[in-house]
């Protein structure tokens, strides 16, 4: 009995137990599903936030982009319309130097025997300093330089450079050359080498000397400017070496309370007139050494043309004089010198000249007795009389 | 004045300024280097000539051979009278020139005396 009983509950415990065996793997069958649908779902969301992420990102970085463009675009107007601005500006103020320069070199030619001339001398040197800082910045803002149309030796143009700096008497132009700069370089190499001198008595003590040179290497004219200041650093040589080449032009805004724009006003001219210039070199002093490369379509080798000074001579020569070549001086006036014919104050009958001649022998021969006085006290003040004056062969 | 901004502006003053010239040096007293005044090359000069500036080495070029009064330098040269006196005394520091000054006037003869004279001469000799 007992026994039949332990059967019937065994039998009854392994039903029980095949029936929950059976519930539970169907259960679990259930959650699996289950856990995969919504895993699958899952993914499907994220794979949607995903790609609107991507569409968003895409979509603020356009935006940026845009308002990057914008900005600039507004930075650029802005710069355009104050470079417009002071263009107009600065061209008036260069006319007006350049106007005010040929006024007081008039001025200074009218009172040359004057005591004011020292006083007209300083105010050309003033005015000289402002014709090249107007000169700057109408470069700076893309107006045209001026222009001069007459060559010039590159002596002459370095000079021209010295007298547009405050202590030009510290420069020294250490020797004379034959060469000549083409009309269309002289202003724009005049206004490089002044910025350059500049730069060099700014960074150098007061009285340091600063040395010009010229050298020749194969068909390139150099101007070398060494100054006894400070040797720049390596970030400092290679943003001059950037401005210099004109490749980055700084906008006006980034030059600054005390706007420094030497290097940007050579970089701009040197590209525009076909000549480099190079900072990077130390001078013999330990200071900077620079360097204006010339090649050779900016310069010739032929002497510079005497300006012409037609006035004075043609006046000369047209009176009728006889003429003896070697007395003259290149600009047509009597030079000085022995008499070779005693002097007669009548007038030479032999004389191949025309009817009316008579004023002008009157004229003459009052002159001639002066020039006779003149000479006795001269010859009279001269202690060794062998040599009177001037020399005819002079 | 700039009619056109484009216009390109022509420079027609001198290249070179007057004081660069004179290299910044101030103008002698009046009484030195007057008009009349004579100057000549110093013996030996030539030399150390050919090392000044143009305008320097055209006065020593004129006054090579004797003397020149200052007022023709200046006419020859075409540069002002003061620029002149400038570059002589330059010169002259330098021991390149020399220089003779006009007979002062206190050593000429004095007219109005010598008049004078004439007159109690006459008045007293009768003439």
């Amino acid at each position: 009995m007992i026994r039949d009983a332990l059967v019937w509950c065994l039998a009854a415990v392994a039903a029980t137990a095949v029936v929950a065996v059976v519930a539970l793997a169907a259960r679990n069958r259930a959650l699996g599903a289950k856990k995969q649908q919504s895993e699958a779902e899952l993914r499907r969301q994220l794979h949607t936030s995903d790609s609107q992420l991507h569409v968003s990102r895409a979509e603020l970085q356009r935006f940026r982009s845009e308002q990057e463009r914008t900005l600039r675009e507004a930075k650029e107007a802005a710069e355009e319309n104050t470079k417009a601005v002071l263009k107009g500006a600065a061209s008036f103020l260069q006319s007006l130097a350049a106007e005010q320069t040929t006024l007081l070199d008039g001025i200074q030619r009218k009172y040359g025997g004057h005591a004011v001339l020292s006083d007209l001398l300083e105010v050309n040197h003033a005015n000289a300093q402002m014709a090249r800082k107007a000169q700057g910045i109408a470069v700076m803002c893309g107006a045209p330089l001026g222009r001069r149309n007459r060559p010039a030796s590159v002596y002459d143009v370095v000079r021209s450079a010295q007298g547009q700096i405050r202590n030009f008497h510290r420069v020294a132009i250490m020797q004379q050359t034959g060469l000549a700069l083409k009309a269309s370089a002289v202003a724009p190499v005049a206004l490089a080498v002044a910025e350059l001198l500049d730069n060099a008595a700014s960074f150098s003590q007061q009285d340091a000397p600063i040395e010009v040179t010229f050298q020749r290497i194969r068909n390139n004219l150099c101007i070398v400017i060494d100054d006894a200041g400070v040797s720049m650093n390596d970030e400092d040589r290679q943003r001059a070496t950037e401005l210099l080449s004109g490749d980055v032009v700084p906008r006006l805004s980034q030059l600054g309370n005390q706007p420094k724009f030497g290097f940007p006003v050579i970089g701009l001219i040197a590209r525009q007139y076909g000549f480099t210039v190079d900072v990077t070199g130390v001078s013999r002093y330990g200071g900077v050494r620079a360097v204006v490369l010339l090649p050779e379509e900016l310069w010739t080798m032929e002497e510079t043309p005497q300006a012409p000074e037609a006035p004075v001579s043609s006046i000369m020569r047209n009176e009728g004089r006889p003429q003896t070549g070697a007395a003259r001086t290149t600009h047509g006036l009597p030079k000085r010198g022995a008499r070779q014919a005693p002097i007669a104050s009548v007038p030479d009958p032999e004389a191949p000249r025309s009817a009316p001649r008579a004023p002008q022998e009157t004229g003459r021969a009052s002159g001639r007795s002066l020039g006779a006085f003149q000479r006795g006290t001269l010859s009279g003040r001269n202690p060794d009389a062998t040599s009177l004056e001037g020399s005819e062969d002079a | 004045m700039p009619d056109e901004p484009e216009h390109e502006l022509e420079l027609t003053s001198p290249l070179v300024p007057l004081f660069v010239i004179t290299n910044g040096r101030a103008l002698p007293p009046d009484h030195e280097y007057e008009h009349t005044t004579l100057v000549m090359a110093a013996p030996e000069s030539a030399a150390a000539a050919r090392t000044l500036s143009p305008e320097a080495g055209q006065v020593m070029e004129l006054v090579a051979d004797g003397f020149l009064s200052v007022a023709e330098v200046a006419g020859h040269t075409h540069l002002p009278l003061g620029i002149v006196r400038i570059l002589l005394a330059q010169l002259e520091e330098d021991g390149l020139i020399l220089v003779r000054r006009p007979i002062p006037r206190a050593e000429r003869v004095d007219r109005e005396l010598v008049s004078a004279v004439l007159d109690g001469l006459k008045n007293r000799f009768g003439a």
